[in-house]
């Protein structure tokens, strides 16, 4: 598959901020490709710029074959957005919106109440297309801006951050839309603070921190990325300090930490580790109530490369 | 996916009107979504004209002043000297002619004219009433009753000393015919005298005890004879209604004298001396008379003059004795205009102007806070368009509300739209223009609403209290006068109320018209520049 979005030495400084530092990302076409990072990753002035709201200090872009600075309406003509903040007209209903915006993509007038009407039906706000769009609930106005974003048909899809805040079953709905999107052929640039959501609906993710990308992949090769580090729990019956000590010494051990009876090894292979552990608690007669392997998360990947909680930002 | 494809290779249009009137029709939708929201806008000017309109500022000093002196006399040269020295006024213009000065108020250029007429001078010395006609330009309540006030003055101490000096120059004329009549009397004494000496011997005669002569009473009627030689009879209407001396003798002395003469032989002397008695009253009357006939020529030489001054006062109309020149006033443009017909202009301008920048605000900074402009920035929507949908309608909505308040204006203040509603309809879209371009422009350069209200209010504040419309521009500071050259409401106000009131053509506005044009090119030239796409 070819690249629809490539990313060259992307920068951005706001004064003396970099907010994105010599990025080089690319999308692959009829993909969907998550974006994570902690809030002021630069998750959020990468779409900006993909999308031409701002220009980069330096380096290259082409989304679609079209250059970013050089080519912005082309580039416009065949993205769509649906920003992180409801960003339509609040005193427009659901359907003025969606007209206004295929008026300004130059859509005419038959095709814009085809389209508007096909996606307030599958957005499920027909019934509500004459509402004032200001007095929908967070679920229905993050329904109503998807609309908006492919009323003109992207190639190119961006969603920064759709679910967040929404209720359990509108991140269903706006995610099933988006796997439905996709399978139609809409590649999908997809921002999230969600690990659970990236990992069920991302082909592929990038992960970014400070500005950089400190890591990309599918969610399996990103888990497997930190699989040099293994995390296992052993449940004492009672913890001696020796034992702590003991412990910490052995050389397969990268780091130790324990709460109460239960200590939490890291461990540089996971080969042989089982064996090596239980004969070592053997031969100090040590009654373990529990050991485990910890299978990482894409959460665990994020805070093993960016040392912090997704949401603390 | 193909459609889209398929816009993009029209490339990008400089200026798409389709996406315009989406553009126009999307903000007419959000202004009438919101009713309360245009509450304020439509009352708050009904409010300004109440308020304000009535609103009397400072007293305004140097007023441009025109004076047309049909008339150009010393009389007259005192009048211009006199408002020339007053601080109200400051003249500029002479001219010859009322038109000329009219042009000029037309123009803006004087506020009054002052039309002296002509003979000024010599219809006041023949005291025929004169009127200075007074043409105010109404446009700004507070100076044109200035003006009035102020020439009133001017008018009214000019003609009381014109008055003093004519009673003055009555009570001289009396007092010198007065002098003259007594002196009269003194010579009518004087003349009187020497007859009365000739007349001597027959008084003597007649109060003698004793019994005279022939020779004696001979020598009496000869000196009486003389006396009627010298003085004939007249009659007693000596004056004719021209005040033309009549001379006409009636019977005369001869007979009377020889009959005298025929008396003294035949007579007795005491009949006779009766007889001499009775000649002699008879020549004394006819004496007198003669000697009344003498003075009055002399009587007539001496107080004729004064007579003839006092005898023109008397035909004075007593008004114009008073008053000699009086405070004429003309309408400047029509008939019945009130100070309220010259604010609404001026409200209706500080309206659009105010409604405009301050609607910006949400119109951009506003939008761009909520994301809303950033959607539209996602689409490939060029700038241009962007700038002029968003211009378009704002200036469009400006110009509904202006309209309105115009017709409000129409019902509740009675006003008269003089001029052409299609020029009345062009000053105010460009004006309006002007004014949603420079809202356009801060709303811009900011990146909230709460700044941009911080911006607005900078603009906003001196062109409300500058335009006019409040207080009178010239009671205000030179630097404030200045000042307000700079600001468009200035010249949409002299523009309207030129059109709206004066019923101004095209011609005459030319110059407002033509400082608005090249504000809306500079403002505009401001708003493609500050208005970035970026949304940093």
């Amino acid at each position: 598959m070819k690249n629809i979005i490539e990313m060259k030495d992307l920068v951005k400084k706001f004064g003396p901020f970099t907010a994105v530092d010599k990025i080089n990302i690319s999308v692959k076409e009829g993909e969907i490709f998550g974006f994570l990072g902690p809030n002021g990753a630069g998750k959020t002035t990468t779409i900006s710029m993909l999308t031409t709201l701002i220009k980069p200090t330096s380096g290259k872009a082409l989304v679609a074959g079209h250059d970013i600075v050089t080519e912005g309406v082309d580039v416009r003509s065949v993205i769509g957005v649906v920003p992180q903040q409801f960003s339509l007209f609040q005193e427009l209903t659901a359907e003025e919106n969606l007209v206004y915006i295929g008026r300004l993509y130059g859509m005419s007038r038959p095709a814009i109440k085809e389209r508007s009407d096909y996606l307030l039906k599958i957005m499920s706000l027909y019934d509500a297309r004459n509402r004032i769009a200001g007095v929908f609930s967070g679920g229905m106005k993050q329904r109503l801006s998807l609309a908006a974003g492919i009323m003109s048909k992207p190639k190119i899809l961006f969603m920064d951050e759709p679910t967040t805040g929404l209720d359990p079953q509108s991140r269903i709905a706006i995610r099933e839309l988006t796997k439905k999107l996709n399978s139609e052929g809409m590649t999908i640039v997809y921002t999230t603070h969600d690990m659970d959501e990236a990992e069920k609906i991302c082909d592929r993710i990038t992960i970014m921190d400070k500005g950089k990308v400190v890591a990309d992949g599918t969610s399996e090769e990103l888990k497997h990325k930190i699989a040099s580090h293994h995390e296992i729990e052993i449940e004492f019956e009672e913890l001696s300090a020796d034992i702590l000590a003991a412990l910490k010494k052995l050389p397969f051990v990268v780091s130790l930490s324990h709460q109460g009876d239960i200590i939490n090894l890291t461990v540089k292979e996971r080969k042989n580790v089982f064996f090596m552990l239980s004969s070592f608690l053997n031969k100090r007669n040590q009654k373990v109530v529990e050991i485990k392997f910890k299978e990482p998360s894409l959460e665990d990947v994020f805070i093993q490369l960016t040392k912090k909680d997704l949401r603390d930002g | 996916m193909k459609r889209s494809t398929a816009r993009a290779e029209e490339k990008e249009v400089l200026l798409d009107f389709r996406k315009m009137g989406a553009i126009v029709r999307k903000n007419f939708i959000v202004m009438t979504r919101d009713p309360i929201r245009l509450i304020p806008l439509l009352v708050f000017p009904i409010i300004m004209i109440l308020v304000f309109g009535y609103i009397s500022g400072n007293t305004p000093k140097h007023i441009s002043t025109a004076i047309v002196p049909y008339d150009n006399s010393e009389l007259s040269q005192d009048i211009q000297q006199e408002i020339s020295n007053s601080e109200t006024f400051t003249v500029n213009h002479v001219v010859s002619t009322e038109d000329e000065a009219r042009r000029l108020l037309d123009e803006g250029k004087v506020r009054v004219i002052v039309v002296i007429p002509a003979n000024f001078e010599d219809n006041v010395k023949r005291g025929v009433q004169q009127g200075i006609t007074v043409i105010v330009d109404e446009s700004d309540s507070s100076v044109a009753a200035t003006s009035k006030q102020g020439l009133m003055g001017i008018i009214s101490k000019v003609s009381s000393k014109i008055s003093i000096q004519k009673i003055t120059s009555f009570q001289h004329s009396v007092g010198t015919a007065t002098m003259k009549l007594q002196q009269d009397d003194r010579s009518h004494v004087n003349l009187y005298g020497p007859i009365a000496e000739k007349l001597a011997p027959a008084e003597v005669y007649m109060n003698s005890e004793k019994k005279m002569s022939d020779q004696e009473v001979k020598a009496l009627l000869a000196s009486s004879t003389s006396l009627h030689l010298y003085a004939p009879y007249h009659d007693t209407t000596l004056l004719d209604e021209n005040n033309t001396w009549q001379a006409t003798p009636i019977g005369y002395d001869a007979q009377e004298a020889q009959k005298g003469a025929a008396m003294q032989s035949s007579y007795l002397m005491g009949s006779a001396i009766s007889e001499v008695h009775a000649a002699t009253m008879v020549a004394r009357q006819a004496d007198s008379q003669a000697i009344s006939a003498a003075s009055y020529n002399n009587y007539k030489k001496n107080v004729a003059a004064p007579l003839q001054t006092i005898n023109v006062f008397t035909q004075y109309d007593a008004n114009s004795m008073l008053t000699p020149v009086v405070y004429e006033e003309k309408a400047a443009y029509g008939t019945g205009k009130r100070a309220i017909d010259f604010v609404i202009p001026s409200i209706i301008a500080l309206t659009i102007f105010q409604g405009a920048v301050m609607g910006m605000g949400r119109s951009i900074a506003g939008e761009k806070k909520d994301g809303s402009l950033t959607r539209v920035f996602l689409t490939p929507t060029s700038n241009v368009t962007i700038i002029i949908g968003t211009l378009s309608f704002y200036t469009l909505f400006e110009t509904i509300r202006a309209t309105f308040l115009i017709i409000i204006s129409i019902i509740f203040f009675n006003i008269k739209i003089e001029g052409s509603l299609l020029l009345i309809g062009l000053i105010i879209l460009i004006y309006a223009s002007i004014s949603v371009a420079l809202g356009m422009a801060i709303s811009s350069m900011v990146k909230t609403e709460q700044q941009f209200m911080a911006m607005a209010m900078l603009i906003s504040m001196p062109s409300m209290f500058l335009a006019g419309a409040l207080f009178p521009l010239q009671a205000m500071p030179k630097f404030m006068q200045v000042l307000a050259q700079f600001l468009p409401v200035t010249y949409a106000g002299d523009a309207l109320r030129g059109v709206m009131i004066k019923g101004f053509s095209i011609g005459y506005i030319i110059y407002p018209l033509a400082v608005l044009l090249l504000f809306l090119a500079i403002v505009l030239g401001i708003v493609f520049m500050v208005f970035k796409r970026d949304i940093e």
